[in-house]
């Protein structure tokens, strides 16, 4: 086994053992907390230039299940983990995670106090690490050394439209990087799906006669996205209806003029209450976030707020005061994490269902 | 909104026995330091005289009496509470939480039953209401039917598919179950039941043998709020029951998909029941597609709840108290050692607990020893590690009879007999599957017989290869090193290299990676919380803090098995309390999930930890203890910590081999305490036997006073002092007698056992290993302690029976030894 290391930006070195790809690599290192769905995580887009290190400390347990994947071509810079298991459960019995993140070109060590990290990242807030053979001065500078790019939507999101198709609703939905739990949800509700690329306009979007709109879930900042896109949300948010999850959520809260804030420590995991502010229900969900929408800057003639996280108090859910258009930071589609909220794909079937029926009264 | 109580009625659970341990005690216990703060009265019905929780009320507001419907309606009856609180009582005592609404007597005492609506207890209790309830809401459950022929046997087959369960209803033999996978097996099975049977009448299943069982934790407030514990993993398949399984927390096979299936469920479940509180739902998990079977729920305290508990460090019983109280998740304030946010974050964790069974098997070996649907442990034991394998060597270390720092093997057994265990598992289940590993077997061979995942399997191999490695590379520091990672503790390593302890503890001091405890608490490092529990690793960050001050260790006694142990658990409790009560900080180690000296109340740090000298000593390292308590009967350990010159040591009660018997017969005893040469009687005690067997060993009851004491007792303590020399006896002493006609005889001395000072400190109004502790301390007041046991006078007899599991492990004994009890319960008789 290849002695590997994780360094940090703060000048800390973790040796580990190397699994996975040999390369060398730099990212923004998260912890993710949640116990379930290390694959899920893992093909995340949101984890495009991001090193993730899982608190669960035995991952790879279950093999890779040709259903679970959250994207075919992962983006995520390493994993580090305090333990993994290399079981292949597939028909073939082929693919096991060390061989998932070879082929994927993605770094892993384990054997480290993941724990350790994770108090680390609590204390000192985010920093960029680098999986490198060798610790030395060199691997310091060329971690401090590196930008990380800011395309990273136009990295992973498709670059041109495809169908998913089926016989329900039509639903575009416009791809910042999205997962497939998204994709999985729409489908269970038998919508008639076409994904559009991030930078699709708002014409290309309305000729195809969309029944409701989804703006996926992404990696990065929303800053990073040119203005074009917040037009595209102004132009059809007033159109059709309108559900935005995760990135879309931060980008349909800028469309409306309120601003999104960098958290100190990035929030991964499935453990923070919930709550819905006009049910006072609480619930569950996978939550991965680097931003929040600042909920003094909304604008309240236009927007309100319909969830908050009751531990760091961020904003978890809008709604439009005018059009039928909502947004949730969290992943109601569960994949990873509970499916308490997973009805919001209801909610909004239900929406473009009620506005079918309302124009239909209308002609 | 919370509902207003002044009073309320706490159940129970009774005396020990096989499928329930001291866990009930433990959550009583927390339960009553919750609802304190509400400034409720408490009155609690228990007749278990170990019991920590009725130590812990005022001696007006507990009821020694058995917990059945009857006194509890007396109970109800003459204090008139507001409320009953039944789910840390066990199954027993929603039962009689249900008898009560039924009959009327909540309703009309005006009794609120708390946790659970008494129209939804129903639905618990009644197995079809449950059934139909489950149906109610999609939820899947076994069918099942009860056939009078073969053709209702095939038009249910038909429906449901091979393979099925067959059973002789009201049958001469009441084990006959025929798992039937075709046609032929099937007209054989209902051959054979319809002989059996004396009703004509067999019942018929789908089988779900082979699945995988899956427990889920949930908790409920009363605005229909949820949130899960964790999920625990039986190891074992379905077939085994889950008493008998080695669980793992969290899960470990489950994909996301399944596991939140599941959660959901459960999550539906709690709210089709209005469940306030806690719900443990019980699921089979098929191993080739997302299909699931509910199989068991149970919307109160169990085993396996509080394990949830333990493995993440939430404190669910605290919390739980509360939301039956009608409390909400944000209304509750935990004690400021944690952060506000926890009663509402759902536990998450960053380590792994396994959870072996311990069976009676040594003590009583006359029974059908294989692992099927009964229950037959009588404890466990738990590791925590931060791997996989960690926990499972940790967890073994803990789990085996010998007291030596050796993992036990199984290589003698001959291939045949390793098949055989394999398909047919007895107690030494985990050994017979590595040694099945350890010759050859494939891991798919090996999951295929034994409907065990593959992972497990993966995980032993590797705990085998790493075990190879380091009995191959003695002394080197490098396999040490790997000895640590995988759990393999110092006094496991000298063991297996042969060599003192001392000498590992040498080559530790120049290692990289020394010993580091990590915390177990439900945020997974999110947040710091200080609950104070440990487990070690080897790895960077150690978290546990030395305390300022004088601080005690306490060794508790580990997993239950047979004999004093529920009395040891009680014994060590009543160690820390007093212990705290002397200025002292206080540490306990232990690896019984269910053990009352766990509870994170009675201490100020916990180690859960394998109770061996290496970890011990480790321990000592880190929190260098004023004194090292070693409570209950440990002569090997005790001989071990001996060695080490510097440690200050009080083993208690002192070593059972000091005693001297004239002869093995005694119907009565005087016990005495000494102090210096200062001797005070305490009480009388008759011995019976329900045999008239009056060897020491087959003393089923005790009874204080003696009986005829109002002639006897004074002068048979003038006997008792007579007998004994105050430079050879000190502290708690038991002077044996014979009695034949009017003439007593002294027939030996002992040092009061651990079951008989509790039953003393039940009887006699005074504390005694509170005394006993406070003498080794030298803090003993002796003026008071005389105050306290002026002459005694004796208002009603008191009267231990001890309990043994024979029926539940279906042996047909009747009599058992002393270290064949498995509780006991307390009584009290009027003087005719």
């Amino acid at each position: 086994m290849t002695q590997r290391y994780l360094i940090l930006e703060d000048g800390s070195a973790y040796p580990g053992k190397a699994f996975g790809s040999l390369a060398t690599t730099t990212g923004e290192l998260v912890a993710n907390s949640t116990m379930n769905g290390y694959q899920e995580i893992i093909s995340n887009q949101i984890y495009h230039n991001q090193i993730i290190v899982f608190t669960q400390s035995s991952i790879g347990n279950t093999g890779l299940d040709q259903n679970a994947y959250e994207s075919i071509l992962p983006s995520a810079k390493g994993v580090i983990v305090r333990e993994y298991e290399n079981l292949a459960t597939d028909h073939f019995k082929r693919i096991s995670l060390d061989r998932y993140l070879k082929q994927h070109k993605i770094p892993g060590i384990y054997d480290v106090d993941t724990r350790e990290i994770r108090h680390r990242l609590q204390k000192y807030g985010n920093m960029k690490a680098s999986i490198v053979d060798v610790a030395d001065d060199h691997a310091f500078d060329q971690l401090h050394a590196t930008v990380l790019t800011n395309q990273q939507v136009a990295q992973v999101a498709t670059p041109k439209p495809y169908p998913n198709p089926d016989e329900g609703d039509n639903v575009v939905v416009v791809d910042f990087g999205l997962k497939s739990g998204i994709l999985r949800e729409l489908s269970r509700r038998n919508c008639n799906v076409t994904v559009v690329p991030w930078n699709a306009s708002s014409e290309m979007i309305l000729d195809l006669d969309p029944d409701g709109i989804v703006l996926s879930t992404g990696p990065g900042a929303p800053s990073n996205l040119p203005q074009s896109v917040l037009k595209m949300i102004e132009e059809v948010q007033s159109q059709a209806p309108l559900f935005a999850i995760g990135l879309g959520h931060e980008l349909f809260a800028l469309a409306n003029d309120a601003s999104v804030y960098q958290l100190r420590v990035e929030h991964h995991g499935a453990n923070h209450p919930i709550r819905e502010i006009i049910t006072n229900e609480i619930f569950y969900s996978g939550q991965e976030q680097g931003y929040a929408v600042d909920p003094k800057s909304i604008d309240h003639a236009k927007l309100f707020i319909t969830h908050i996280d009751l531990v760091n108090g961020t904003v978890q859910g809008l709604r439009h005061r005018d059009f039928p258009a909502f947004s949730v930071q969290f992943s109601p589609d569960g994949a990873p994490g509970p499916k308490d909220s997973v009805g919001l794909f209801d909610d909004f079937t239900e929406i473009m269902e009620r506005r079918r029926v309302d124009n239909g009264n209308r002609y | 909104m919370a509902i207003d109580i002044n009073k309320v009625l706490l159940l129970g659970g009774g005396p020990t026995s096989i499928g329930h341990e001291n866990e009930l005690d433990a959550a009583a216990f927390e339960r009553l330091i919750a609802l304190r703060k509400t400034g409720a009265q408490i009155i609690y019905v228990d007749d278990n005289p170990f019991s920590v929780t009725s130590e812990e009320i005022q001696p007006a507001n507990v009821y020694v009496q058995q917990v059945n419907f009857k006194n509890v309606v007396n109970i109800i009856e003459k204090e008139q509470p507001d409320a009953i609180m039944a789910t840390t009582g066990g199954l027993n005592a929603m039962q009689i939480a249900w008898q009560l609404s039924e009959s009327g007597v909540l309703s009309a005492n005006n009794v609120t039953l708390l946790g659970i609506k008494p129209a939804d207890l129903r639905k618990v209790i009644d197995n079809q209401k449950l059934r139909d309830l489950l149906t109610e809401i999609s939820e899947k459950v076994i069918a099942s039917k009860i056939v009078a022929d073969d053709s209702e046997a095939m038009d249910f087959v038909r429906e449901v598919g091979f393979p099925v369960i067959v059973k002789p209803i009201s049958a001469s033999h009441d084990t006959s179950r025929f798992i039937c996978n075709n046609t032929d097996e099937l007209e054989d099975a209902l051959d054979v039941s319809f002989k059996r049977t004396y009703i004509k009448r067999c019942s018929i299943e789908q089988s779900i043998v082979g699945y995988k069982e899956i427990e889920m934790v949930g908790v409920r407030d009363t605005n229909g709020n949820k949130m899960l514990i964790t999920g625990l993993e039986d190891m074992d398949p379905i077939g085994i029951h889950s008493g008998d399984s080695i669980i793992f927390a969290p899960t470990q096979t489950l994909i996301n998909e399944e596991y939140q299936a599941l959660r959901t469920a459960t999550f539906r479940i709690m709210d089709a029941l209005n469940v306030t509180g806690t719900c443990h739902v019980q699921f089979a998990q098929s191993r080739t597609d997302s299909n699931y079977f509910v199989t068991k729920v149970s919307p109160f305290f169990t085993r396996n709840t509080l394990l949830a508990a333990k493995a993440t460090g939430y404190p669910l019983t605290y919390v739980s108290s509360f939301l039956e109280l009608g409390y909400t998740f944000t209304e509750i304030k935990l004690p400021t050692k944690y952060s506000k946010y926890l009663p509402f974050m759902e536990p998450t964790m960053d380590h792994v607990l396994v959870r072996i069974p311990l069976w009676p098997f040594r003590d009583i070996n006359d029974v059908d020893q294989h692992l099927n649907t009964l229950m037959k442990s009588v404890g466990s034991t738990i590791g925590i590690g931060r791997t996989v394998e960690e926990a499972i060597i940790k967890s073994m270390h803990s789990s085996q009879f010998s007291p030596r720092d050796i993992l036990p093997s199984v290589s003698k057994v001959d291939d045949d007999d390793v098949i055989n265990q394999l398909i047919h598992p007895l107690a030494s289940r985990i050994l017979i599957l590595m040694e099945a590993l350890r010759r050859g077997f494939s891991v798919d061979e090996l999951s295929e017989l034994t409907r065990i995942d593959r992972f497990y399997f993966y995980k032993l191999n590797q705990l085998l290869r790493a075990q190879d490695y380091v009995i191959n590379n003695p002394m080197s520091p490098h396999s040490v090193q790997v000895g640590h990672k995988y759990g393999f503790g110092d006094g496991m390593l000298a063991e297996l290299w042969n060599v003192n302890i001392s000498e590992i503890t040498r080559m530790n001091r120049n290692t990289k990676q020394p010993v580091t405890y990590k915390e177990i608490e439900p945020s997974a490092g999110e947040f710091i919380e200080a609950t104070n529990i440990f487990y070690s690793s080897y790895e960077l960050e150690n978290e546990s803090q030395p305390f300022s001050g004088k601080t005690a260790l306490v060794i508790g006694r580990g997993g239950n098995q047979l004999g004093p142990n529920s009395a040891a658990d009680y014994y060590t409790t009543q160690i820390l309390t007093s212990l705290k009560k002397a200025g002292y900080k206080t540490i306990i180690m232990n690896t019984n999930p269910n053990a009352v000296s766990l509870t994170p109340q009675l201490s100020d740090k916990q180690y859960i930890e394998p109770i061996q000298l290496g970890n011990i000593l480790n321990i000592i390292n880190v929190d260098q203890p004023d004194v090292v308590f070693l409570p209950g009967n440990r002569h090997y350990l005790s001989k071990q910590l001996k060695q080490f010159t510097g440690l200050n040591v009080v083993v208690l009660p002192p070593d059972q081999k000091v005693a001297v018997y004239k002869e093995q017969e005694a119907t009565a005893a005087v016990d005495l305490f000494i102090q210096d040469d200062e001797i005070i009687p305490v009480t009388t005690l008759s011995f019976f036997n329900h045999n008239n067997r009056l060897d020491l060993h087959h003393i089923n009851d005790y009874q204080e006073p003696m009986s005829h004491w109002e002639t006897d007792e004074q002068p048979l303590i003038k006997q008792a002092i007579s007998s004994v020399d105050p430079t050879e006896w000190q502290g708690l002493v038991q002077v044996l007698f014979d009695q034949s006609g009017s003439e007593y005889t002294c027939t030996g001395i002992r040092p009061v056992r651990i079951t008989e000072t509790a039953f003393l400190t039940k009887t006699t109004g005074v504390n005694w290993i509170n005394v006993l502790v406070r003498k080794y301390l030298g803090l003993l007041d002796m003026e008071s302690l005389r105050e306290q046991l002026r002459p005694a006078e004796h208002k009603r007899y008191s009267i231990m029976t001890a309990k043994f599991p024979f029926k539940e492990l279906q042996s047909n004994r009747q009599e058992g030894t002393t270290k064949q009890e498995v509780g006991a319960s307390l009584s009290f008789k009027n003087f005719e």
